[in-house]
């Protein structure tokens, strides 16, 4: 998704008062799935909206993000680590590392 | 929090095609300064949305200015303490493909899978027809007064595949010396020194030729017309990317190897 989608399905949550998080790439090291500026949005029943790449950190981004909407109700920095053990037997395995941004738009 | 109004904004100024930067704290040791609150920054520098502080959105904004020639996405920290996302955000680059022959079909549909927003231009409306090239913006007008019709800016890409080298010619002539993120000429070595001669003849400076693409494409050793535009859009891609000294060192490194 563009960013300009991305930005259209965002103020369409707000609009309909759909509490949602931002997800974006905002440094990335190494190996990674998508750039910087990449986006994603999560809907509080873990439906999402565009992509930061897939199985590569997406889940980390996506549990984060739910904590953030549902239980700490502000902005948070997710380091997601593609290249330790734990990832890599979870087939992320893309070697890089990310910072991503997420923020809830309650 | 963010506060709804600056998320209608960013879609407004996205809807007017306008680029600009999008900064957002990312962390601050600062209470008064919330992670997650946003500054626009026009190019002019012209503000909306704001920290709530005016010294640090001060800051931001020179950054932001700063960057804006490279637009290059960045984290950084502005302050001991303050980390801040500079986004820029901008609408999708513009391809403008002058010939809509047997290479132009496949181009257009690599370039918008890619995310070009593409146009399609020649002065034989059966070639330049809306069903050769499904949403693509078609127009079929002699080249000159097609090009004419086209607001070309620092993110416009050009792409000249004409079906004769006076096409060729005209339509170089008329984009070389405006703003372009990437002109590229399709041809044989003669064909394509003999349309930079004659530009050349007609008082284009040497430098401003020197920028244009050609031979045309990334050295895949394409022959098909569809391979021949995986190449260009290879191409388009690495422009786009990283800029039009790696696309040209990138195809000097493989055609020297020969």
């Amino acid at each position: 998704m563009t960013d300009k989608e991305i930005f259209e399905q965002l103020a369409q949550f707000q609009k309909q008062n759909i509490p949602v998080c931002l997800a974006t790439i905002v440094e990335a090291a190494g190996s990674t799935p998508r750039e910087v500026g990449a986006k994603m949005l999560i809907c509080a029943d873990g439906k999402t909206y565009g992509s930061i790449g897939g199985g590569c950190g997406e889940n980390q981004v996506r549990s984060a993000s739910l904590r953030c909407l549902l239980t700490e109700k502000k902005p948070a920095l997710i380091e997601a680590d593609l290249t330790d053990d734990l990832g890599t037997k979870g087939g992320d395995v893309c070697g890089g590392k990310m910072l991503i941004f997420v923020e809830p738009f309650l | 929090m963010v506060s709804m109004n600056i998320i209608s904004r960013v879609n407004e100024l996205i809807s007017n095609a306008e680029t600009f930067c999008l900064a957002t704290v990312i962390s601050s040791s600062d209470d008064r300064i919330t992670p997650g609150s946003k500054v626009i920054i026009h190019k002019d520098g012209t503000i909306e949305g704001g920290t709530g502080h005016k010294e640090t959105d001060k800051s931001i904004t020179d950054i932001a200015l700063q960057a804006n020639t490279q637009q290059e996405k960045k984290l950084l920290e502005i302050k001991a303490g303050l980390i801040v996302f500079f986004d820029f955000i901008s609408t999708r680059a513009k391809l403008i493909i002058c010939g809509a022959g047997h290479i132009a079909i496949p181009l257009a549909r690599f370039a918008q899978e890619v995310g070009f927003a593409v146009t399609v231009i020649d002065d034989r409306p059966d070639f330049a027809s809306q069903a050769r090239f499904p949403e693509c913006e078609v127009v079929a007008d002699d080249f000159i007064t097609a090009l004419r019709s086209i607001s070309l800016n620092s993110s416009s890409f050009v792409v000249i595949i004409t079906r004769g080298h006076e096409h060729d010619a005209e339509c170089l002539e008329e984009v070389v010396l405006q703003p372009t993120a990437y002109i590229g000429l399709i041809g044989s070595r003669r064909r394509v020194s003999f349309v930079l001669e004659m530009l050349a003849r007609n008082g284009i400076p040497k430098g401003r030729l020197a920028d244009i693409c050609t031979p045309i494409g990334i050295p895949i050793g394409a022959e098909s017309p569809e391979e021949i535009a995986l190449s260009i859009t290879a191409e388009l891609v690495c422009v786009r990317r990283k800029g039009i000294g790696q696309a040209k060192a990138l195809s000097d490194a493989v055609r020297g190897m020969k």
